[in-house]
Formats: C-alpha cells, sequence, structure tokens
C-alpha cells in the first residue's frame, strides 16, 4: 500500500499547470486534496509518474459572488465552503458538504477535485447537476464552459478534455421562498452514500415554481428524475409525495455492491425522495 | 507470611500508566522501531484461490531498483527445523513460510522481496511473473466436508474434513426427553465472518547477528515468550541466543498469539541476508491474510416443557477453517448449555477446510456456545409464546444454588447469571419497555429488545495457560521494579498490576514501574489471551509483593531491634505499630539490603527481591455478564440503530472499575460491529470482496452507543485478590444481545432471525421474504 515512485510539480500558475499537463501528457495526473487519488494510488490501482499538484495556484482558490451566481474555485477546500458566507447562499451545496467523509477529509479535500473526480456516489456532482452549475475548464485553448448535465458521462469519466483542468464550478442562485434538502443512506457517519436524493423546491403559493431532484448512488452517473421533478411542478405542493419518489425510482437501474443489492436501492428510493422532498418543502414554506 | 496491608489502590480509577504515551501519540509500536543496515520486506501473494504454480519468474524483480533479494520457497526449504507452538501442540505446524508448488487462498504468500524501501519492494513485486493453474475452490463451508474439490489435495488428503466429532449424547435419556415434551425448537444459527482487526497490524523487525549467532526480534505480538521459544525451536538455537521484545503492541484479541508464516519467512530473511529485516504489515494483508474468525454455524434444538423449562439443548455444529488455521478455536460444546440449569446436552462438531483465510482466536473464542445458544432461546421464546426474559429467567442459574455441575461437566460456582439478567432488566426498565414498543408498533415505529446472558471460562488451565510469574525488586533507591510474564496488547497491565504491588508493598503507586514482553528480563509466561492477566498474572504479582515485603520486614526488624510482626507499612514507611516514632523508610532499609548486606544475620541474603510464580486453586476461574440491547429499526430503510446499550457483569472484584469498563466497552464495540457492520465476504471462486476499510466496515466512534453497566462483585475463591477474568466478555455477549434486539424489532412481522450479519440489506432481505411467504 505505497504508491509507486512519482515527481511532484507545484506549479503556482494555471498556465504552468495547463503545460506540465501538456507535456507529460498520460503520465501526468492532478493532484487537489488528494483524498482520493492518493487512496488508489497507495493500493496502486492507479500509477502516474507525474503529479500536478494545484494547491499553489491562487487563483483556484477564491469564492465570488454574483448578482446570477456563486463561483467556487477548483482548489477551495471543502471545509472552507463549507462555512463560506457566499457558498451560504448556495444552500444546497452548504448542505451536501456535511455529508463528504469526515471533517479531517473535508479539510483536505476540494469542491473541484470532487467534482472532477465524478464518483457517482459523491454529493458535490449532485450538487452541480441538481442546480445547473456550469463547469469552468481551463486548457491550452483557453477557458470554456460546460453545463453541469453534459459533464458527468460515466463513473471517473467527465467531458474534460485531456490537458484541461476544472478550474471553478458556477453554482446559479435561486430565489426566495425556496428550500433544498439532502438526504442519504450510509452506513456509518461519513461514508460513501448507498443511496442518497439532493432535492430543491421553489413555492410560489400552493403552486411548487421550480424543482431539482438528484440522486446518487443509483447509477454510473448523479441522475437527474426530470419526470418526477415535473410530476411535483404539476401536481403542486400537497401532492402525495410517496408518489413522486415512485415516479423518481421508476427508470432507475442501481446496481449490486457488497453493502446493499440493486433491489434494496431500488426499493428505498422513492423513501428518501419523499424525505428530501419534505424537508426541502418544510423548509421553502418557512 | 505477613498479611497485606489494607487495600489504598485496587478498587480505585487511579490514572493508567500508559496514558501519557499512548494518548499523547508516543507509544513504540514495531513501525517505530529501526536498525542500522535495516532492509524492508513485501510479499507476493496469491490472487488466485486455488491453483497449482506451473511457473514463478523472479528475474526482472531482482534487477529492479533498491532489490536486495528475492526469495522463493527453494531458497528457504531445509533452512528451518520444528514449527509448532507449545500452547497447541507438534501437530499443528505453521505452514510453510511461503507457497511451495500450489496456491490455497487468495492471500498465500508466493515470494519475499527484500529492498531498501516498502515500496520499491512492492515495486519489484509487480514485476515477479506468476503462471498458475487455476483449479476449482471450495468457498462455502456449510458444504465443504461433501464437495469433492478437496482444499489440500496436494497433500493427499481425502477430503475437507479436518476433525469430526459425530453425535455424542451427554445424557442417557436425551430421546426420551426430545419425544415427551411439550415443545421441540429447532434452528439452524449461523454466525458471519469477522475479524480481530488491530489497529497495529503485524509487524516484525528481525535482526540476525553474524558471528555473534543471535536472533533479536521487535514483534507485535501477544506473547514473547511463546515467540522466542517458537523460533530457537525454527533454527535450532538455544533460547538465550533469541531476544523477542515488544514494547507498546497496538491490539491483538488473539490474532497476534501464535507466529505466522510470514514472520517465519522474515526470519529466514534476516538470517540469509546478516542483515535486519522489517515487515510491515499493510491493512489489506491484515485484511485477507491475518487469520479469519466466527464463521461457523450450528443447527440448535431444545426441549421445553410446558411451564418453559428447558429440559435438553443439542447443536450439531459445522465451523469454517479455511485453508491453513493458526488457532482451530472453535466452540466447546460442553458449554452450550452456559449458565441455565438445563439437565440434558447432545452435541456433534466438524471442523472443514475451505479455500479461504484460516481460522485465527478471536476475543472469546468460544463465543459460538453463546451466539448459538441465545439466539436459539429468542428463537424458541417466539414459538412457544414466552416472552424471552421469563424464558431466561425460568431457567438461569443463581449464586445461592451453586456449585451446579452441568451436563458438560462444568462445575460452575461463583457466579451470578440471574442476578445480571434482573440488574440489567432494572437498569432497562424492562416492562416499561415492552409498553412503549407495543406503542411504538401502533405508530409503525420498529423497537425490539436482546438478552444475551453468559459465563465463560476465563483463566483456563489448558497446556501453557496455567502459569504465570513475577519478579518483583525495590531498587537501592527505594522504588519498585516489577518484571511480569505478560505481553500487554492494550489491558492496561501496567496500571492494574501496580494497584496490586503497591498495595501489598505499602507504597505509592507511582513508586511502581511495571516492565513486561522481554524475554531477557521477565519471567516466563505463555501469552496475555484468554482473560488471565487479573487472576493469574495478578496472583504472580500478589505473591512476589508479599515475599518482597517479608523482606523488607524481616531487614526493618532487625536495624529497629524489633519482632516483624509488630511492624506495618504505609505510604513508603516501616513502621513498629502503635509507636510510630520508631520508623524507618523502605529507602532505609533497601540502602541496608543492598550496601551492608554483610552486616545481616546469617540467614538473610540481602537485597529486595523476589521471583514468584502463580498458579490458581482451581481452573478455570467463572465470570459471567447479562447484556440487554435496545434497537430501532428505520422501516423505510431498514437501517438498525441502537438505542440502548446494557450490561450488567460480575468479574468479582475490581482491581480498576476504569480499567474493567475499558475493557466492556472495548468488546461490546467488536460484537455489535460483527452484527451490524463487520462481514468479510469472499465471492463463489474464493476473492476476497471486503479488502479496504471502504468495504470491510469497522464500527467507529460515531456508532458506538452509550454503554451503561453494572457491577455485581461476587469475589472468587481461585485467587487471592478474588479477581475473574473480564477482557473478552464484552465481545462475547454483544452478538447475540444485538442480533436478538433486531429479532424482536421484526417479530411482529414475522421475521425469524436466526443469522447474521445483520445490516439494512439482511433486514431488508428478511422482511420481503417474510412478506412474500405470508402473500
Ligand atoms: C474516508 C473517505 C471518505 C470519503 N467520503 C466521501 C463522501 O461521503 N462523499 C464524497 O463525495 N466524497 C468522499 N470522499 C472523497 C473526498 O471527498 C475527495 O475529496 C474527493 O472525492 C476528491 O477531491 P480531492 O480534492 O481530494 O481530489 P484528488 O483526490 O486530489 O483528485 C481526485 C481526482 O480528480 C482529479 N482532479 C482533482 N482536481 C481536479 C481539477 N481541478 N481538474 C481536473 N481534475 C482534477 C485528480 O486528477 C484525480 O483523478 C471520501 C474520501 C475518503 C478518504
Amino acid at each position: 500500500m505505497k504508491p509507486s515512485q512519482f515527481q511532484h510539480h507545484a506549479p503556482e500558475q494555471i498556465d504552468e499547470v495547463v503545460g506540465l499537463l501538456a507535456e507529460y501528457g498520460d503520465d501526468a495526473k492532478v493532484l487537489a486534496g488528494g483524498q482520493s487519488l492518493i487512496p488508489m494510488m497507495a493500493l496502486r490501482m492507479a500509477a502516474y509518474p507525474h503529479l500536478v499538484d494545484i494547491a499553489r495556484v491562487a487563483s483556484l482558490s477564491t469564492i465570488s459572488a454574483s448578482a446570477g451566481a456563486v463561483r467556487v474555485g477548483a482548489m477551495v477546500r471543502q471545509s472552507r465552503a463549507e462555512r463560506d458566507a457566499s457558498v451560504a447562499k448556495v444552500p444546497l451545496l452548504a448542505k451536501a458538504i456535511p455529508h463528504i467523509g469526515h471533517f479531517q477529509i473535508r479539510s483536505r479535500g476540494t469542491v473541484g477535485g470532487s467534482i472532477a473526480h465524478a464518483d457517482p456516489a459523491s454529493e458535490l456532482p449532485a450538487v452541480a447537476l441538481a442546480l445547473d452549475a456550469r463547469i469552468e475548464a481551463t486548457g491550452p485553448g483557453g477557458v470554456r464552459h460546460i453545463d453541469a448535465s453534459e459533464f458527468f458521462l460515466s463513473t471517473w469519466q467527465t467531458a474534460l478534455d485531456d490537458g484541461e483542468i476544472l478550474s471553478a464550478v458556477e453554482f446559479p442562485l435561486w430565489g426566495a421562498n425556496s428550500g433544498f434538502a439532502v438526504e442519504e443512506i450510509a452506513r456509518r457517519k461519513g461514508d460513501f452514500a448507498l443511496i442518497g436524493a439532493l432535492a430543491g423546491v421553489t413555492l410560489d403559493g400552493a403552486r411548487v415554481a421550480r424543482a431539482c431532484i438528484t440522486m446518487i448512488g443509483v447509477g454510473s452517473t448523479p441522475i437527474r428524475c426530470h419526470d418526477a421533478e415535473a410530476a411535483l411542478i404539476a401536481g403542486g405542493a400537497d401532492t402525495d409525495l410517496d408518489d413522486i419518489g415512485r415516479i423518481a425510482a421508476a427508470p432507475l437501474t442501481p446496481a449490486d455492491d457488497v453493502h446493499a443489492s440493486a433491489e434494496y436501492r431500488q426499493h428505498v428510493s422513492p423513501a428518501i425522495v419523499r424525505r428530501a422532498l419534505t424537508a426541502a418543502l418544510k423548509e421553502a414554506r418557512s | 507470611m505477613s498479611s497485606p496491608v489494607a487495600s489504598r489502590f485496587v478498587g480505585s480509577a487511579v490514572h493508567r500508566k500508559e496514558d501519557r504515551r499512548l494518548l499523547t501519540g508516543h507509544g513504540q509500536y514495531v513501525a517505530d522501531a529501526s536498525a542500522p543496515r535495516m532492509v524492508h520486506a513485501a510479499f507476493l501473494r496469491s490472487d488466485v484461490a486455488k491453483a497449482r504454480l506451473n511457473s514463478v519468474n523472479i528475474e526482472a524483480a531482482k534487477a529492479a531498483p533498491g532489490v536486495v533479494a528475492v526469495f522463493l520457497w527453494s531458497d528457504f526449504h531445509e533452512k528451518f527445523g520444528e514449527a509448532w507452538h507449545a500452547m497447541l501442540g507438534q501437530e499443528l505446524v505453521v505452514p510453510p513460510p511461503l507457497a511451495i508448488t500450489d496456491v490455497r487462498y487468495v492471500g498465500d504468500p508466493i515470494a519475499l522481496v527484500v529492498a531498501t524501501s516498502r515500496a520499491l519492494a512492492e515495486d519489484a513485486c509487480g514485476l515477479i511473473e506468476v503462471e498458475y493453474e487455476p483449479e476449482q475452490a471450495t468457498v462455502d463451508y456449510a458444504t465443504a466436508a461433501a464437495d469433492s474439490n478437496v482444499v489440500h489435495a496436494a497433500w493427499g488428503l481425502p477430503s475437507n474434513v479436518m476433525v469430526a466429532v459425530p453425535f455424542t449424547p451427554m445424557s442417557a435419556d436425551l430421546d426420551e426427553t426430545f419425544g415427551s415434551v411439550e415443545h421441540v425448537v429447532e434452528t439452524t444459527i449461523v454466525q458471519n465472518r469477522y475479524l480481530c482487526v488491530p489497529m497495529e497490524t503485524r509487524g516484525v523487525l528481525a535482526s540476525w547477528t553474524p558471528g555473534l549467532e543471535e536472533l533479536d526480534l521487535i514483534v507485535a505480538t501477544q506473547s514473547v515468550h511463546e515467540t522466542r521459544n517458537f523460533f530457537a525451536r525454527y533454527l535450532g538455537l538455544d533460547e538465550g541466543a533469541v531476544r523477542v521484545t515488544a514494547r507498546d503492541v497496538g491490539g491483538g484479541f488473539g490474532q497476534k498469539m501464535f507466529v505466522f508464516r510470514e514472520e517465519c519467512a522474515v526470519v529466514l530473511a534476516t538470517k540469509l541476508l546478516g542483515r535486519p529485516v522489517k515487515w510491515i504489515e499493510d491493512r489489506l494483508e491484515n485484511l485477507i491474510s491475518a487469520g479469519h474468525s466466527r464463521n461457523e454455524l450450528g443447527h440448535v434444538r431444545m426441549a421445553i416443557s410446558a411451564d418453559g423449562v428447558i429440559e435438553a439443548i443439542t447443536v450439531d455444529h459445522v465451523a469454517d477453517v479455511g485453508a491453513y488455521t493458526p488457532c482451530p478455536a472453535v466452540m466447546d460444546p460442553t458449554l452450550l448449555p452456559g449458565p441455565y440449569r438445563i439437565p440434558r446436552l447432545g452435541f456433534s462438531t466438524q471442523m472443514v477446510w475451505t479455500n479461504t483465510m484460516g481460522k485465527a482466536a478471536y476475543r472469546g473464542p468460544w463465543m459460538f456456545e453463546t451466539t448459538a445458544r441465545e439466539m436459539a432461546i429468542d428463537v424458541a421464546a417466539r414459538q412457544i409464546g414466552m416472552d424471552p426474559a421469563e424464558l431466561r429467567r425460568r431457567n438461569l442459574l443463581s449464586l445461592p444454588e451453586l456449585p451446579f455441575t452441568s451436563p458438560g461437566g462444568k462445575v460452575f460456582q461463583e457466579i451470578t447469571p440471574l442476578e445480571t439478567l434482573e440488574q440489567a432488566l432494572g437498569m432497562l426498565g424492562y416492562d416499561e419497555f415492552r409498553k412503549e414498543q407495543a406503542a411504538a408498533r401502533e405508530q409503525g415505529r420498529w423497537l425490539g429488545v436482546g438478552i444475551c446472558v453468559y459465563v465463560e471460562p476465563t483463566s483456563m488451565e489448558q497446556s501453557t495457560l496455567g502459569t504465570e510469574g513475577a519478579t518483583i525488586r525495590i531498587e537501592s533507591s527505594g522504588k519498585v521494579v516489577a518484571f511480569l510474564s505478560t505481553t500487554s496488547h492494550g489491558q492496561s497491565i501496567e496500571t492494574t498490576m501496580a494497584q496490586i504491588i503497591a498495595d501489598d508493598l505499602g507504597v505509592s503507586y507511582d513508586d511502581v514501574t511495571v516492565v513486561q514482553a522481554d524475554t531477557q528480563s521477565t519471567p516466563y509466561g505463555p501469552g496475555t489471551g484468554g482473560s488471565r492477566t487479573a487472576v493469574i498474572a495478578g496472583g504472580a504479582a500478589h505473591d512476589a509483593a508479599v515475599a518482597v515485603r517479608d523482606k523488607v520486614l524481616g531487614i526493618a526488624a532487625h536495624m529497629m531491634e524489633a519482632a516483624p510482626e509488630d511492624l506495618e507499612i504505609a505510604e513508603g514507611v516501616v513502621a513498629v505499630r502503635g509507636t510510630p516514632d520508631r520508623s524507618l523508610t523502605i529507602k532505609e532499609v533497601a540502602t541496608q539490603a543492598y550496601t551492608n548486606a554483610h552486616t545481616l544475620p546469617v540467614e538473610m541474603a540481602g537485597g529486595l527481591e523476589a521471583t514468584i510464580r502463580f498458579k490458581p486453586k482451581r481452573f478455570p476461574t467463572w465470570s459471567n455478564a447479562t447484556h440487554v440491547c435496545v434497537v430501532e429499526i428505520d422501516p423505510d430503510t431498514f437501517i438498525p440503530r441502537i438505542l440502548r446499550y446494557i450490561v450488567s457483569e460480575d468479574c468479582g472484584k475490581m482491581i480498576n472499575p476504569q480499567v474493567v469498563e475499558g475493557q466492556i466497552f472495548g468488546g461490546v464495540v467488536q460484537g455489535l460491529g460483527g452484527v451490524l457492520y463487520e462481514d468479510f465476504r469472499y465471492d463463489q471462486d474464493g476473492n476476497p470482496q471486503t479488502t479496504t476499510f471502504l468495504d470491510y466496515l469497522l464500527p467507529t466512534t460515531g456508532e458506538a452507543p452509550k454503554i451503561e453497566i453494572g457491577h455485581i462483585e461476587s469475589v472468587s475463591t481461585t485467587n487471592p485478590g478474588g479477581f475473574k477474568g473480564m477482557g473478552e466478555g464484552g465481545a462475547i455477549g454483544a452478538h447475540a444481545a444485538v442480533a436478538n434486539a433486531v429479532g424482536d424489532a421484526l417479530a411482529h412481522l414475522g421475521v425469524n432471525v436466526t443469522s447474521t450479519p445483520l445490516g439494512p440489506e439482511q433486514i431488508f432481505q428478511l422482511v420481503q421474504a417474510t412478506k412474500k411467504e405470508r402473500a
């Protein structure tokens, strides 16, 4: 459980990062908080002769708020985002972070690293997908933006091109009368979720003006439950949420693992969606 | 002999001597040790459960950067001698250090690479090319006995059965009883595979010094002395040429009681290389190859009268011992009736080989007799419609009716089974709980309570285990050093033994230093395990302290021209009773004893030192407890959560209540872990599925419930302190208590819980299956 030898590069400018990635190609990998990459290397599931550590690139560690969105730099530590006043304006992000591992892990793990890593059981990719975030990618050709709905391709696979890094994520702000919730089943506190649901709603009286429901741990990417969202918007705030849960769960094709069968995940999904929506609606009403 | 002074430290929660270094990160484990010219070892292990080794090519590995040597079986062949442990006997041989012609489990070591760093050794392991010829593995122990794929076919063995004891009735009228009682209950109880998982993995720094011809081992072990004796035999050396030490050991739980083949390989490597070799096992290795435990099943039958008297109990037991078992510690069926007044018993037992990691001892190795009986009692209670607490109450032994001889030949005395049951039920408020449970069910909430009552044979006599020794010396400064035969791996032995010694000598607890786990300075001991320290090592510490105290009194009497009987020692001062101004400090007595020995009378040899061995008056020393657990299961997610956990225990007189409670906390968390979180799994081809802490889930502080403890102190007469062993009970009791609580929470749905683990997946499957059956 010792990684094979690698060279550690510690650039301070994003151009240098992009340059190093171009120079070493497949032999290089970006190192952010190291909370996923280093264990994989220690277990020798992965080996990279060059690690390009982005921790010293100051421009990647900024958080800025504009009228419509909060932009979080890739290298912002999860623990900092958890307590940041601007991030608090994106309640779903602030609520999701405490579900990531333990505080020791969050104080190293980064917002960008989690999203770039694209684990289907991870919370932050699901937040990005639920909120229609925009992913900012920087590469040899400059900066481009990718919609979250286009970003997650499969387990640990994203729309980033070779030689590109995720430089920031823009989370759109929702208006007044909104509520958000994260509901998940994990074997122990701090474990990756067996399954989870992230929900957001905006109320206009008894009318649901806007809704998002995203599930994790039920496929190879986080999954947005569009039919369930539509049913909730059509049915309004007093809809039977068990029905919405069933609509959300119906198309899912989760997989088995040592912790739970596909059948279990399928079975408990409606209740998890119901719980997430119940909490989000309660917050929106208050 | 003089009678010891009134106790001052025994019975109180004095600060632990170990805490300062352990809690500030200054414990000294094997990984902290180093030696000049030291190199590092890594094993190439089989990733196939059963295969012939057609070829192993090590050329590229030998040429890799930093590599010092690559060893195969052919390098070690004929380089070692006998490989057995005194405690287990000569028949149970430690398997060869590396695989010879074939591999028999995933993790079977094939090659040992020694390099200038562990990382480089691992790199080189990756360059070794193994050509396997895979064969069908045997994985399911329930069917292994009849399986034609024989694990040890290469040895010419005909089947997978290691041991088979046919059904043995211990009572003549067993069949008649089953034929005539009101209720016959039959159920098969299955306990899952879970592991010791010490925080410190296995590890050894082995140094052979050519010329000196001595072997020095710093090793994570529960027994430095038996490790020394083993390697003296293994290398054909005198015991005096082998030194084994273990400063701090980060947990053992049974796993580190015996020498493993990997340690043999590292010792052979240092001998062949003539330089120190260090092997620190990583977590992957520890999970797949350091010994597995539990994994037993029993078909239990009980004959119960109309008024709930258990008239007979039988078990047909099968245990998985894996491919090579470091210690086939399985059920003792004669203990099946436990602390109950059950008059009749019968059993059969079978131990079978499979292509999985072998069985190792684990805290409470005789736990399955408790799990099988206590889970079966709950099945019985549900079947006959009697409350499980009431069924136990009608059958449990209580102190006034002892001694009692069980049908298995156990003579129970000085135990309090019924008393602990009543105390634990009282602490819970059992009757109120039943009302709360009924009300909760009305609201669709699933609450349940589980009980487990057990008796534990501590301080057993088997083989080497009957004796411990202590050397106690008051130095010329007046300070005390005690050399004990123990090898602590987390039992607070430095604290508890110092409490006993300080009281017996009449000195301050702070003036006593305990030295252990060094074969060059401490008396022989078989190893720390089996809940033996308080009773046996404590007895040795007491007797040695009393002997030294007598020497102090003798010399002081001579110096003060008084009779020894008229003297007393307290707080480091020897005084004439009733005349406190006639006194000497222990330091003054010590100065006389060491620097003026020639002035003492002829019968006094000088010095203040004694070595004494101790053996209890009887074996074993019984201890007992009742565990009560309350769980709630979320009907949406099937996740069980512990709401209350209560232990009423009787370990006799407590040396240190905080240490006693710490041992119970740790044991309970291991036991509940095995039900709710931990489960080591193989697929059908023998590939391990739970090889990191991402998959093998240990309970953490977040999962540990608040554990409420009640004490009943019925004194033992097997030893001078009145102590009973209690290191393992927590782990023994928790398994059935938690499983029964889950069973009780699901009982109203018609679910019959008879197996573990019981994570959300298993609970979901049980509920679904019952629904389907009923539909
Ligand atoms: C015990 C434990 C429990 C955990 N539990 C959870 C949990 O419950 N939920 C959860 O979501 N996560 C969990 N994690 C993962 C953790 O949160 C990681 O922080 C996260 O997945 C990756 O972030 P990182 O900054 O550590 O990235 P790294 O580990 O440094 O990198 C991960 C991968 O992303 C790539 N990468 C990182 N940053 C960028 C970038 N800016 N651009 C392009 N590629 C990049 C790397 O090259 C690498 O392939 C857990 C981790 C541990 C060790």
